[in-house]
């Protein structure tokens, strides 16, 4: 009973551990709207 | 204008024809260990190449060298061919390598020759999309530049040692050594590559960076990379690469101050990365012969090269950039 214990306690912590490192990843936002444009002319000079 | 190219891989056979297609150069010289590789590019490039079967750091007749060999020979080969006032141009991404070039700055600004660090797609073509984003702003606080794909084979190769070995990022004036394969984050490319997870690894665009933008914050690098290429970074290449690469991309962006307002500004480039990285080197080695670099010594094409006339240039060439326009919020 108590090694089950502590398995599901290690089980928790971790789970626990693996969601704060996701909710802290820094992915980078994606682009809501807009898009690439060739430079072009006086961008070029 | 004579011009020898060291290296018949996909970059300098690109490189090669780039050159032999500019009405001022009257002869291009290749030298490469593979007899066979260099016979056949210098028959596909007509009259104006030859080839030559010295050794890689053996004199040339040639006012530009342009290394685009195997990496880990770059250093000892512009060393010679500075010694012998020549310019030399170098395709190397190799962190330790940019780093031994860079140290030639004395010796080269000495002779009034140019070493040109880093002319390919990334380095090269990012370093002069920076400088071109920089110039819209004021003040330059933060770089970030990513790339995604390979050239050839050694390009190949390369990527994958750089996911294995310590990342540099620039931080509020200092170095960061950073474990390759971390920081992932999510970059948008230009079509049809669009969004790739991009991570650390040994990228040099940072150390080629950080001296043209004095008093910037922060500069990073990333590099696309699958979960097959995070698992066996630390493992011999596991699997056969492709001879020309296929299409890749790079995005830079740049955060800084204007008229005391935050901004950014982002650029992005898409081609085959060997084909973009022949066109950076030889133009870098045409405006060295022709002294159309800020200065002689060696660095980058940040701080070597007038932005915006190269990128004409580039464009000229086929190798066309582009703006993203959209709602990338500025960091407070």
């Amino acid at each position: 009973m108590r090694m089950i214990r502590k398995a599901l306690a290690a089980l928790a912590m971790a789970g626990l551990i693996a969601a704060v490192l996701r909710l802290r990843g820094t992915g980078g936002t994606p682009p809501q709207e807009g898009g690439w444009r060739e430079l072009s002319g006086p961008e070029l000079s | 204008m004579k011009a020898a190219v060291i290296g018949a891989g996909a970059v300098g056979a690109r490189l090669a024809r780039q050159l032999v297609s500019t009405e001022q150069v009257d002869a291009v010289v290749l030298r490469d260990e593979r007899a066979s590789r260099l016979d056949a590019v210098t028959a596909s490039l007509g009259a104006v190449s030859r080839s030559d079967r010295g050794g890689y750091a053996d004199p040339v007749d040639a006012e530009v060298v342009v290394l685009a060999g195997p990496v880990g020979s770059h250093v000892q080969q512009a060393r010679a061919f500075v010694g012998r006032n020549q310019h030399v141009v170098s395709t190397s991404d190799d962190l330790s390598e940019v780093r031994g070039l860079l140290d030639l700055d004395i010796e080269a600004r000495e002779r009034g020759v140019a070493v040109v660090v880093g002319a390919g797609f990334c380095p090269g073509l990012t370093c002069v999309l920076v400088a071109h984003a920089a110039s819209r702003f004021d003040v330059v606080d933060e770089i970030h530049v990513a790339k995604a794909g390979t050239g050839g084979p050694a390009c190949a190769r390369q990527h994958h040692r750089a996911l294995g070995h310590m990342a540099i990022d620039w931080r509020e004036g200092g170095w960061i050594q950073r474990p390759p394969g971390s920081g992932r984050e999510l970059c948008w490319f230009p079509d049809p590559i669009g969004a790739q997870d991009c991570y650390r690894a040994a990228l040099p665009d940072a150390r080629l960076l950080v001296p043209a933008f004095p008093g910037v914050r922060r500069v990073t690098s990333r590099v696309a990379a699958t979960r097959r290429d995070r698992l066996t970074a630390g493992l011999p290449m596991l699997w056969p690469t492709h001879p020309e690469g296929g299409p890749g991309a790079v995005r830079i962006e740049v955060r800084g101050h204007r008229d005391r307002a935050h901004d950014v500004v982002v650029f992005g480039a898409i081609d085959r990365p060997a084909v973009a990285a022949g066109a950076v080197g030889a133009v870098a080695a045409l405006w060295a012969v022709d002294r159309r670099l800020r200065r002689s010594g060696a660095g980058g094409l940040a701080e070597l090269a007038e932005p915006g006339p190269f990128l004409g240039e580039l464009a000229r060439r086929g190798v066309r950039s582009a703006v993203f326009q959209g709602d990338a919020q500025p960091v407070a």
